[in-house]
């Protein structure tokens, strides 16, 4: 499922990748940046966490001319007069026209790195809607962002990933440069699908999906069948029929088996077969508090 | 007892008038007869059903109009979402009202999601629905060889429902068709039309916005039973997805001590004394699993008068557990209101399970298969004479 997720989101989609202290998703970030560029998309990244340089290391020539990379790096919060990108700017409209004016006409796809730093300093239920608002809106294809799960507090990991078309969580591996990843897709129609994949990536930002360490349980063989017991083997008496038997039995009639006239005029009584007419008179007007009826009320 | 029949012989003209006694029947309290309601068994409260019949059963025949449904989404909210579109499909099948409230969604896309009735649906029996063996022509009498008279009764199910016919089953697989959901009258509330955000209000302002909006289209539909009862009157059928997620502004699910602590609390008390005045029932859905503060869940499953949760196997390790191998998840019922009676009828098996199938959506008791392996344990035969009898210490001081 790694891989279909590289050959891309659909639109409209929020991809979150998850990951700790333990191993860092920068490296599938990237990947997915690689990825989407070698689709011909154009790419906008939102760089908070490190370098624009670091980010875009091992990314060919070519395919950084549709790369578009605000760098908050330097300033992230806005101290000095110009900087390039700021966290105030992570609102719906500041993005929209960031993304419009470099852009060509087809929307592009938005990659933020790190989600974690916007969510230090701006309230959570904002990011929320921002990122659900860039989701409906036009202007963005779809959203890859990275979370650092470990730190925040659940509440805020769970709303933001609550909100995700799809989860993709990272752990170290068995082996030293190999990783565990949790892949969670929720469609449109409601339906979840999970999966767990080993990977490990190479120098040119390349995805090679390992092995799946989950077993899936084994498909049953077609040809052997185990045949269901034969209650009738092995005994000491004959419980078979023979076909003589057999078609005495059939020929069988059971008491009770009455003709199709007779069982549907006794399954559906017709009219008028047992009404009761009453009309009520003196006897009926029996007063509870007043049997004798001589009170005077 | 035979009481004879007078007047048998006469002519109908010379009959005495029906009226003869004075005997008058004591009648109910005037109840207004609204399509899609009934009265309920226990307290004479007005019911609507809430789309699926195992609920209805559950929650002791029915919402009380003018009572709150919370249900505690499961983890991917498809589930409590499904129940959202049955109550709502049920409003539309009924002829009653919806509102639908959403925060960043379309109210539009739930509308329609809504599954399709089935409407031609009596207690199908099942007899009529197995194989034909013998192979003869469309027979139904004869699919039932010996039992024959049973043909027509119900097959006996282990999932609940109410003896009535009351609610609709639905088609999940199908939606609902244009024409019929464009019959039912909808008010549509979403959020970002009704508040602006600005990040420096220190109050929460989508829930009293919602709130406000609310009570207007109670008070401008002649929903309230303080307006004059002089046109037929009709249900009004609210359903508010995902309260209290960040989406609607609120902290409450991101932060384990959240600032607007009391916005969700005093919404639904609002909500509440407002459904009181009016004929209008309300589900709202809840993200529960992401709210960290559980004294917080507690009052606001206190301040709606159903609650149940819903847990879906999806993505837990339960999933592989053989014993949920039939069921899509478990659900629990928090609680059940006591309207103007000191009980509340809480239903008896604790261990239920749900299974959305198609035609159905299914709660059932969760039943534990009989344990026949050898490891079971059996109660030595020492030590139970060591437990019915007195021990050997005991006797010594009854000794006469």
């Amino acid at each position: 499922m790694l891989s279909e997720l590289l050959q891309g989101i659909e639109t409209g989609g929020l991809l979150i990748i998850q990951d700790s202290c333990s191993y860092s998703g920068r490296d599938l970030l990237r990947s997915f940046i690689a990825a989407a560029l070698n689709r011909e998309e154009e790419v906008h990244v939102l760089c908070f966490d490190v370098s624009e340089d670091e980010l875009t290391d091992g990314l060919k020539p070519p395919a950084t001319q549709r790369l578009h990379v605000h760098n908050a790096y330097p300033d992230p919060l806005g101290w000095t007069d110009h900087p390039a990108f700021a966290v105030q700017q992570f609102r719906l409209e500041d993005l929209t026209d960031l993304v419009k004016q470099a852009s060509q006409p087809k929307p592009a796809t938005l990659v933020i790195d790190s989600l974690s730093w916007v969510l230090r300093h701006a309230a959570p239920p904002a990011v929320c809607r921002t990122l659900q608002q860039l989701r409906k809106g036009g202007a963005v294809r779809a959203v890859v962002a990275l979370l650092h799960a470990d730190m925040h507090q659940r509440g805020t990991v769970g709303s933001v990933c609550h909100l995700a078309s799809s989860l993709v969580a990272v752990a170290p591996g068995p082996k030293g440069n190999e990783a565990v990843a949790k892949i969670t897709k929720r469609s449109k129609s409601g339906k979840v699908a999970q999966d767990e994949e080993t990977f490990c990536i190479t120098e040119d930002l390349t995805v090679a999906v390992l092995s799946r360490p989950s077993s899936l349980p084994e498909a049953k063989p077609n040809g052997s069948e185990e045949e269901q017991a034969d209650p009738t083997a092995n005994l000491t008496f004959n419980l078979r029929l023979s076909e003589s038997e057999l078609e005495a039995k059939q020929k069988l009639t059971l008491p009770f088996v009455f003709s199709k006239e007779k069982k549907t005029a006794l399954l559906h009584p017709g009219p008028g077969s047992g009404r009761i007419l009453y009309e009520p008179d003196a006897n009926d007007d029996y007063d509870q508090e007043d049997p004798d009826d001589d009170l005077d009320v | 007892m035979a009481a004879p029949v007078s007047g048998m012989g006469e002519a109908p003209a010379e009959r005495l008038p029906v009226n003869s006694t004075s005997f008058q029947k004591k009648t109910r309290s005037k109840l207004v007869s609204i399509p899609g309601t009934r009265p309920s068994v226990q307290n004479g409260q007005l019911l609507v059903s809430t789309g699926v019949t195992s609920l209805d059963y559950l929650l002791g025949g029915g919402l009380a109009v003018g009572t709150v449904l919370l249900i505690e989404e499961d983890r991917y909210d498809s589930y409590s979402r499904m129940i959202l579109k049955y109550f709502l499909a049920e409003g539309v099948v009924c002829r009653h009202e919806l509102f639908v409230a959403t925060a960043q969604d379309n109210p539009d896309d739930i509308l329609q999601e809504l599954p399709a009735p089935i409407l031609d649906d009596v207690a199908v029996p099942k007899a009529v629905e197995q194989p034909r063996l013998t192979g003869e022509p469309q027979d139904s009498l004869d699919a039932m060889k010996i039992a024959w008279r049973y043909q027509h009764l119900p097959k006996v199910q282990s999932a609940l429902a109410s003896s009535s016919r009351f609610g609709h089953y639905y088609d999940v697989s199908k939606t609902m068709e244009a024409e019929i959901r464009q019959a039912a009258k909808c008010h549509r509330f979403c959020l970002p039309d009704h508040v602006t955000p600005s990040s420096t209000a220190h109050r929460l302002e989508s829930y009293s916005a919602l709130l406000e909006s609310l009570q207007e289209v109670i008070h401008r539909e002649g929903f309230d039973l303080a307006a004059p009862m002089s046109k037929s009157r009709n249900i009004l059928r609210v359903g508010l997805h995902s309260l209290g997620s960040a989406l609607w502004g609120d902290d409450l699910c991101c932060h384990d001590k959240p600032r607007h602590r009391h916005a969700l609390t005093t919404f639904l008390y609002g909500l509440r004394a407002l459904l009181r005045s009016s004929l209008s029932v309300a589900v709202v859905t809840l993200p529960s699993h992401l709210i960290q503060d559980r004294a917080l869940m507690g009052s606001i499953t206190r301040l709606c008068d159903n609650a149940i949760a819903l847990e879906s196997f999806k993505g837990s390790e339960r999933e592989t557990n053989p014993l949920y191998k039939d069921y899509h998840g478990l659900l629990y019922v928090r609680q059940v209101p006591h309207l103007n009676c000191l009980a509340s009828q809480l239903p008896d098996h604790k261990d239920l399970a749900f299974k959305l199938k198609r035609k159905q959506f299914s709660i059932e008791r969760l039943h534990l298969p009989p344990d026949l392996s050898e490891t079971v344990s059996r109660v030595s035969r020492g030590e139970l004479a060591s437990a019915c009898g007195p021990s050997a210490s005991g006797t010594k001081n009854l000794d006469f």
